[in-house]
């Protein structure tokens, strides 16, 4: 049985890598750079070709995750001798970070990242920056309209919550009457109900399951202690937990810690070293994590560079570089944690 | 238009039937009402706790539960009553909560230990509170201003600091503080802090010339500046306070969550100010209760625990937290009335 | 009287609050055209009756007759439809609007039922201005920049931007200089040869005399005397059914000898800008000197300046020969000089406290060690200042605004006799106390003088500072004009000098 639940993570697990795969160019260039977080193959064809510069603007890296997107940007961009980054100073305020682009679009910059603070308020000025001319390459959280962008690249939150479900589900389909218990992430955000849709619907499948309590914590270490303290003593017996922020998860370990319980397995998201170090202990509840990569910043400057020299994407028969991709949440567990250790984000 | 004076909503200044004033026993009865209208709210939430999930809120481990979540931000309110009843405001609370408990889990502050995170957060506890109580006792700027500036500012560090990184402590004997062996007779260390915090700052409120100088101070500052007390001098005590109850929170927090984030404490200011008012502090100055104070954190926190137990999402949780400051508040403006 | 009915006519009004029953059964008539004086001590009813007149409070019992139609006041805007405008004595304008702005509050003219017409605004204001005697009041000027004085003008001015028939004024003098008394009261005359209806409240029989057609006297939530003539009615009468007590102004004994003792309080060449030319005084235990002078003479800031709460722009202060440190009112509390102020309730008393925290406020460190207040003694020691003051009523425990002006007052000196005072500058002592605390109050004083204390004393009724002080600092314009003996002077004689200036002959 937990010979067959492990390949089937393995099977997940290469359907990620396939899936990254498809974006790469087969020629898989391993630096040993130490610092470079992101995963080093290159999206689009890395011969060199003429000079671009990127204007990236992200919002206030006040977050673990949100802080590798702009490590993975700079380390991809310094990487590149034709590639010269202009990178703003992220921002949560909407009007701040709309001059900020409206700076980088006067600069005349080739290609524009952008990884909104707020997708909706964004919209006018990434339509701006491409009236003008300047190809934009919308970063995870998506314009209002199409025209705003040339590109979107970002992360799969429905696909996290069913990865997720789907990896617990496995686990647990022989157990008869098995509980689960979710702790979301900012019940405010939309990617957070994407996440429990996703996780419900993956659930769907697997009748002896029953998600039996769902708190939602904030993404900190205290929210996610505090609402994990809380969901133990409303529920002295599950089998599986479902986190969906590997920061809070931080908080919800110390409360499993705290509390005194291991009778259970738990799937975090979104990535972080520190999870990934968990897993690979492999001596606490924490089983596996569903990727949200941030590498999808490194993705993001590989695509403006293609943008900007006018390439397509290696590995696609096309001319042009898609319009819209959707990373592959996968899984990462014991059996596969190696491979994305270099990814994982402080 | 002429806008009438509207009569003395408050009651403990009414004249008794015979035509003689209050006399000191009635008044103090009526301190009581106030506190015992908070008591009968947190009474019915427990009834409610009980009813709804008998075996899961009636249970030592969820009491030892309620009474932690609560101890952190309950240290900081207690400190809040303080400003407020001074009536300042401090709306930094939770941003210096944030940069002292970031600072105090740095790798260079870990190499010190327990003492080096102790110390630490305490210092930036102080420190902030310093720098508030200048700016508002002697630069003249208006409490809310300067600890909003203190807020984006200390919010601001703590991010530089942590680079928006979670700092993991590993400091065993600070995290074994928050684990269950290292319980009292039951009790966990925090809440025994909590409890400690508690008890000083009622004494220092309602026993010692301090506490009568920042009543004095919050009920009219000109009168007290004119009985010769130093203002100012209070003034930047207060803040002082404030700072140093943020510092053992953070502590706590620290404790708690066996990590230092640049996110904690968010929103604290806000559920500082709400415990105190709910408790019967006056926004205005002048009358304080860190009684009542800490009965409004634990009210809030039952009520947390209470949905969370029942498995109700946080927009419920929300809408009722917003109908029980209005509730509560209501209830005590009515008890007051017709005691 | 015309055989119509009364323009208003309350009867049987009672209103009780939780515990006191504030009015009991009172009526009042008011003619068309009339000034109807009310009069009665603090706390016999005279608030809460304008109040329900205001449509403020609603009576638990009784009619209110409007021309002869009942009429129920639900709210201040229905009493202001009626034409009802009060003047209260805590002015409840907006500083921070312009004067036109404060007139029209909430009836602001209009274009299109929402468009301001500031200009339309500013001329009536200046009309009203005008007809008030003060058209040097600019309609554009923030009222918090005006003096008191033309506050209450503007205050009136508001009052009669409304269709107004009768004016309820709640002690409308108790602010002004004698000039601007004569002004109000020209402007009441104009109201009243109108047809207007003035309801007046005062504590000065003198003006009652001056203006008044009929009395109305209060005790007690009851009318114990209605529509007296305001002329005739012997004051000897009137302060009876007050008080129950036949006195107007008794001031006690001077005693006799000048004071030998060396000063306790110099001041040497105190000045400030602006506010007051340099001043010499000196003041020895057991005397009492007084400052007389009109409102903006510089009496309060001489006083505040002494007591450190301005810092002189030059001069020295000396208690028992130590030189206070400048603008510091600690320094000054610790050499042992204590202030009553004007404004008792917004600079002296913590309204929301106890007698007891009142008065201990000031000595805390005298009931402390290591910060710990023992409450005991502090409660002991305040009892006893209260009692020796005889504070009514004489527990300590009770909140501070519980108490009448008189006793709060008292309280403010129990505050400065336990911590020990030594010089008690008094400024407007009895303001806001009625007529029968006034004789306890002036009484406490010299009693406090008598046992050693020096007293500084500022007060704008010239019988009060000829009647208590014995010494006499007469100012005009912030300079001494005139120093002489009380008993030397006399009224006439002090309000020339303050008004002239002529120089001591």
């Amino acid at each position: 049985m937990s010979h067959l639940t492990s390949r089937r993570g393995l099977l997940f697990g290469t359907a990620a890598v396939s899936a990254g795969a498809l974006l790469t160019a087969c020629t898989s260039n391993e630096t040993d750079d130490g610092k470079a977080a992101a995963n080093e193959r290159p999206a689009a064809d890395d011969k060199p070709g003429k000079h671009v510069t990127i204007g990236f603007a992200g919002p206030q890296a006040d977050h673990g995750w949100l802080n590798a997107i702009n490590d993975n940007a700079k380390s991809r961009a310094k990487k590149y001798a034709d590639v010269s980054l202009e990178i703003t100073e992220g921002s949560n305020d909407t009007a701040q970070q709309i001059g900020q682009i409206e700076t980088l679009i006067n600069k005349n910059v080739d290609v524009l990242v952008v990884l909104p603070a707020d997708g909706k308020a964004l919209t006018q000025v990434g339509l701006k920056a491409m009236r003008a001319g300047i190809p934009v390459v919308n970063l995870d959280r998506i314009f209002n309209s199409a025209q705003a962008y040339r590109c979107w690249i970002g992360g799969d939150n429905y696909g996290m919550g069913l990865n997720a479900g789907r990896y617990i589900g496995e686990k647990l389909k022989d157990k008869p009457d098995a509980r689960v218990v979710e702790l979301a992430g900012l019940d405010n955000l939309e990617l957070t109900k994407q996440r429990t849709q996703g996780f419900d619907d993956a659930l769907k499948n697997y009748p002896n399951i029953k998600k039996v309590a769902r708190q939602a914590a904030e993404f900190t270490v205290e929210s996610g202690q505090s609402k994990m303290a809380q969901l133990l003593q409303a529920q002295s017996k599950f089998d599986a937990l479902w986190n969906h922020d590997d920061d809070q998860g931080v908080g919800a370990l110390r409360a499993i810690q705290q509390a005194g319980r291991n009778d259970f397995l738990m799937v975090g998201g979104a990535g972080a070293l520190a999870a990934f170090q968990a897993i690979k202990q492999d001596d606490g509840v924490l089983k596996a994590t569903v990727l949200y990569p941030p590498t999808m910043a490194a993705s993001a400057i590989d695509l403006a560079r293609a943008l900007g020299q006018g390439k397509g994407v290696g590995g696609l028969a096309e001319f042009e570089i898609p319009a819209s991709i959707t990373l592959y949440s996968a899984v990462v567990d014991k059996t596969n944690v190696d491979q994305y250790m270099s990814t994982g984000f402080r | 238009m002429t806008q009438p004076v509207s009569p003395p909503r408050d009651t403990a200044g009414k004249i008794g039937p015979a035509g003689r004033p209050a006399t000191w026993r009635s008044l103090s009865a009526r301190a009581d009402v106030r506190t015992l209208s908070l008591l009968g709210v947190l009474a019915a939430l427990v009834v409610i706790g009980g009813v709804t999930k008998p075996d899961e809120f009636l249970d030592t481990r969820n009491l030892q539960l309620v009474l932690t979540q609560a101890s952190v931000i309950g240290v900081v309110t207690v400190g809040m009553t303080f400003v407020i009843t001074s009536g300042g405001i401090d709306l930094s609370v939770g941003a210096i909560v944030a940069l002292a408990s970031v600072w105090a889990t740095t790798v260079a502050t870990q190499e010190y230990g327990f003492a080096g995170i102790l110390f630490t957060a305490m210092v930036v506890g102080l420190g902030c509170g310093l720098v508030n109580g200048v700016l508002i006792a002697y630069g003249g700027m208006v409490p809310f201003i300067a600890t909003l500036a203190m807020l984006a500012s200390a919010r601001g560090l703590a991010l530089q600091i942590t680079d928006g990184k979670t700092q993991i402590v590993t400091i065993d004997s600070v995290l074994r503080l928050g684990e269950r062996d290292s319980y009292v007779l039951g009790v966990p260390p925090l809440v025994i802090v909590f409890a400690i915090v508690t008890i000083v700052g009622w004494l220092l409120l309602n026993r010692t010339t301090f506490g009568r100088r920042t009543v004095a101070v919050g009920g009219n500052s000109e009168a007290a500046r004119l009985a010769g007390i130093d203002v100012r001098r209070q003034r930047l005590y207060l803040y002082l306070l404030s700072g140093l109850c943020c510092g053992i929170a953070a502590f706590l927090l620290i404790v708690l969550s066996g990590s230092g984030q640049n996110t904690n404490g968010n929103l604290y200011e806000l559920d500082a100010i709400a415990a105190a008012i709910i408790g019967g502090t006056l926004l205005s100055g002048g009358r304080g209760t860190v009684t009542g104070s800490v009965l409004g954190v634990l009210i809030f926190t039952t009520i947390t625990n209470i949905f969370a137990l029942n498995n109700l999402q946080s927009d419920v949780q929300q809408i009722a937290k917003g109908a029980i400051i209005v509730a509560a508040v209501l209830v005590q403006r009515r008890t007051a009335r017709t005691a | 009287m015309a055989p119509e009915p009364p323009l208003l006519s309350m009867s049987g009004i009672t209103k009780s609050f939780p515990g006191v029953r504030a009015l009991d059964g009172v009526d009042l008539d008011v003619q068309a055209g009339e000034v109807h004086c009310l009069l009665g001590q603090n706390g016999a009813g005279k608030s809460t009756l304008i109040k329900v007149l205001a449509g403020a409070h609603q009576p638990d019992d009784g009619t209110i007759r409007w021309r002869g139609e009942p009429v129920t006041l639900r709210s201040p805007i229905a009493a202001m439809r009626l034409g009802i405008a009060t003047i209260y004595q805590e002015l409840d304008l907006v500083e921070h609007l312009s004067v036109a702005e404060n007139v029209h509050l909430g009836h602001e003219p209009t274009a299109a039922g929402f468009v301001v017409r500031g200009k339309a605004a500013r001329t009536s204001t200046g009309g009203l201005l005008k007809r008030l005697g003060h058209p040097e009041i600019d309609p554009t000027r923030l009222v918090g920049e005006l003096s008191a004085a033309q506050q209450q003008i503007v205050s009136m001015a508001r009052a009669l931007s409304h269709d107004v028939r009768l004016i309820v004024m709640d002690e409308p003098s108790a602010a002004l200089d004698p000039d601007e008394v004569d002004n109000l009261f020209r402007i009441v005359g104009d109201l009243t040869a109108d047809g207007v209806a003035v309801v007046y409240i005062s504590h000065r029989l003198e003006e009652i005399r001056r203006i008044g057609d009929r009395v109305t006297v209060l005790k007690d939530g009851r009318a114990v005397a209605g529509g007296l003539p305001a002329k005739t009615t012997p004051t000897r009468d009137v302060v009876a059914l007050m008080t129950g007590r036949d006195v107007e102004y008794v001031f006690p004994e001077r005693p006799v000898g000048e004071p030998e003792a060396a000063p306790v309080l110099q001041v040497r060449g105190l000045a400030r800008d602006g506010e007051f030319a340099p001043l010499d005084l000196d003041l020895r235990p057991g005397e009492i000197v007084g400052l007389a002078g009109l409102v903006g003479s510089g009496r309060s800031e001489i006083l505040e300046t002494i007591y450190g709460a301005r810092r002189p722009t030059a001069g020295r202060v000396t208690v028992e020969g130590r030189t206070l440190r400048p603008g510091s009112v600690r320094s000054a509390v610790r050499a042992g000089l204590g202030l009553a102020p004007e404004e008792r309730k917004a600079q002296a008393l913590l309204m929301l406290e106890s007698v007891t925290r009142n008065v201990s406020v000031s000595s805390l460190s005298r009931f402390s060690r290591a910060g710990w207040v023992d409450r005991r003694a502090e409660r002991a020691a305040a009892r006893a200042a209260v009692r020796e003051l005889s504070l009514r009523p004489d527990n300590p425990d009770v909140p501070v605004r519980t108490l009448s002006g008189g006793n709060q007052q008292k309280a403010v000196l129990a505050r400065w006799l336990l911590r020990g005072c030594r010089v008690l500058l008094l400024d407007e002592p009895t303001r806001g106390v009625d007529v029968g605390a006034r004789a306890e109050l002036y009484a406490v004083v010299r009693r406090l003088a008598d046992e050693g204390l020096a007293v500084l004393l500022v007060s704008s009724e010239v019988p009060e500072v000829l009647g208590l002080a014995d010494r006499v600092l007469v100012l005009r314009e912030g300079r001494v004009v005139h120093t002489a003996p009380a008993r030397e002077l006399d009224e006439h004689r002090v309000l020339d000098l303050v008004m002239e200036g002529s120089p001591a002959s």
